[in-house]
């Protein structure tokens, strides 16, 4: 049906052949390239794990029964779910003020998050670093209401607030893309209907806005497994997460295989997560 | 309830400008460390940072990156959208998934595999490995951007211009690609944008010579906390503000004129 052109007799005898190589032609050089660029070193890192220094499986038993590998990844997990949790409460009232402002209202919004979106990680980490710093703004604050306050910045507090922050964009945009689909009308027709406007949000805005819920949680917990730079800029040097590890891992001991092994967990953690996704919605959902 | 999230919605929207914001002022400080608000004003750290080639090379190192890597994207990542968009074939959606497959590799794993698998093939600390690296990272975003934009496409003009003669290849100069530039546009922007921004593959495969802009900020944002990073920073947020908002105003402009 794709090679429409040409005269019906002649495509429908030459058809079936073409059809089957020429989508292979036009993908192969990108086919190639990510294989010898981006599989092969992938397989790389999969291979040191095992072989380095010498073949075993040991960095696999030391990251199973190490108390500081296991609270390494258990303090990754917990965090990704706590910046998840965190990116849903503040996005789901930001995307429904969205959804339910005027179109122009609405773009202005969107400019805002859009801006936050590309805008690099770095200048939001510096951002919060500014912030939160000893002479920031919101220490200043806190003292002049008489808050009694430690260190701000160099704390999990500090890495998490800036991990939510950088990763909110994804979770609003996700949720605004249900929430403004639901008809106005339904919520109406509910009102009318006798529900108070908890109950229309609980039964009716809610079940509607699940998809994007998940999509969001899905986008944001994937993403902040994985956090490099932002928690080794602005965390506790003391609770790191299993990115900064692994990197340190490289960087300090020049310990292949150890960073190598842990860097197959992430891997293999986040794969998890996004398999069960692709299971249950189909992974082209999840990029919009 | 509704006045609640309504406002809720409103501060949860300050809390996403309010450190965009911040840097533009940061940027004047005449304070060495950070401070907020700034003791005094000066621009003497913009003069720092275009003075000085340790800021304006790797500056320059990433847009020419940046500008390879869409280049070699594009080459790679069109050819494939086509195939994908508009022929069936088995093993389409195990494709599919390869495409998407570095959007979904965390950047440290991939990293350290670069780090091996380029000092390998010696080009660990070179050009050609960033470019490479950056590459791969970069087809995720222009496939997706590209496959919406060819999915929209009405396949009656291209059939309407080979009836009446055109070849394959003007075909594709003349009505495919005048109708679908806004699309390539945004996927070599993408394509453009993920490169100048990444930090992590940068970090372990950029060498002195190779060094990306995103990695002399990290840096200098761990060793010391240099003020010229709040002018780097400013320059990164109006270059995004004008992204952004140009092709809105743009779009809103020639509506208007229609």
């Amino acid at each position: 049906m794709d090679e429409a052109a040409g005269s019906p007799a002649v495509s429908r005898r030459i058809a079936p052949q073409r059809a089957s190589l020429r989508p292979w032609l036009l993908l192969m050089p990108l086919l190639v390239f990510l294989a010898a660029f981006f599989l092969v070193p992938l397989a790389q890192v999969a291979m040191m794990s095992v072989t380095e220094p010498e073949f075993g499986f040991g960095h696999y038993a030391s990251i199973a029964t190490d108390g500081f590998y296991l609270r390494v990844l258990a303090d990754t997990f917990a965090t990704a779910l706590l910046v998840a949790t965190c990116c849903l409460v503040l996005g789901f009232p930001l995307a429904y003020a969205m959804a339910a402002a005027s179109p122009n209202m609405a773009a202005a919004m969107m400019i805002v998050v859009t801006m936050s979106f590309w805008t690099s990680f770095l200048v939001r980490t510096y951002a919060w670093m500014v912030l939160l710093g000893r002479s920031g703004p919101i220490a200043a604050l806190l003292d002049w209401i008489g808050l009694p306050h430690g260190e701000l910045l160099f704390t999990r507090f500090s890495s998490t607030i800036a991990m939510t922050h950088i990763l909110l964009p994804y979770m609003v945009v996700s949720l605004y893309a249900v929430l403004r689909k639901i008809e106005p009308s339904l919520l109406r027709s509910a009102a009318s209907l006798g529900a108070s406007p908890t109950s229309v949000l609980r039964h009716v805005v809610l079940p509607l806005a699940a998809p994007g819920v998940v999509n969001g949680l899905t986008l944001v917990f994937v993403l902040c497994l994985g956090f490099y730079v932002t928690p080794i800029l602005l965390g506790s040097p003391r609770e790191q997460m299993v990115a900064g590890v692994i990197g340190q891992q490289i960087e300090e001991f020049l310990n292949f295989g150890e960073a190598s092994a842990l860097a197959v967990v992430l891997l293999a953690s986040t794969l998890i997560v996004l398999g069960l996704y692709h299971r249950r919605f189909g992974l082209d959902k999840l990029w919009g | 309830m509704r006045g609640l999230l309504l406002s809720l919605g409103a501060v949860v929207l300050a809390f996403i400008a309010a450190p965009l914001l911040i840097v533009v002022p940061m940027s004047f400080s005449s304070a060495a460390s950070l401070e907020f608000p700034p003791p005094g004003w000066t621009t003497a750290y913009y003069g720092a940072f275009f003075g000085d080639a340790r800021w304006t090379q790797p500056t320059i190192n990433s847009i020419l990156i940046a500008l390879a890597v869409a280049v070699l994207t594009m080459a790679m990542v069109t050819p494939a959208t086509f195939a994908l968009v508009r022929h069936r074939f088995a093993g389409k959606s195990a494709v599919n998934l390869l495409l998407m497959l570095p959007l979904a590799v965390p950047h440290i794993v991939i990293a350290i595999g670069y780090y091996a698998y380029l000092s390998d093939l010696r080009l660990l600390q070179t050009f050609p490995g960033v470019i490479l690296a950056h590459t791969a990272l970069s087809v995720p975003m222009a496939f997706l951007v590209l496959s919406a934009s060819l999915k929209g496409f009405d396949r009656s003009l291209e059939r309407a211009a080979m009836s009446l003669g055109a070849s394959p290849a003007a075909t594709f100069r003349h009505v495919t690609l005048p109708v679908l530039w806004p699309g390539f546009a945004a996927a070599a922007l993408f394509a453009f944008i993920q490169s100048f921004d990444e930090t992590v593959v940068a970090l372990f495969v950029s060498g002195r010579d190779s060094m990306t802009l995103p990695r002399k900020m990290f840096d200098s944002i761990r060793t010391t906390a240099d003020p010229v990073i709040a002018v780097v920073s400013t320059l990164l947020f109006f270059t995004v503000a004008a992204l952004v908002i140009l092709p809105m105003l743009w779009r809103s402009f020639s509506r208007s004129r229609s």
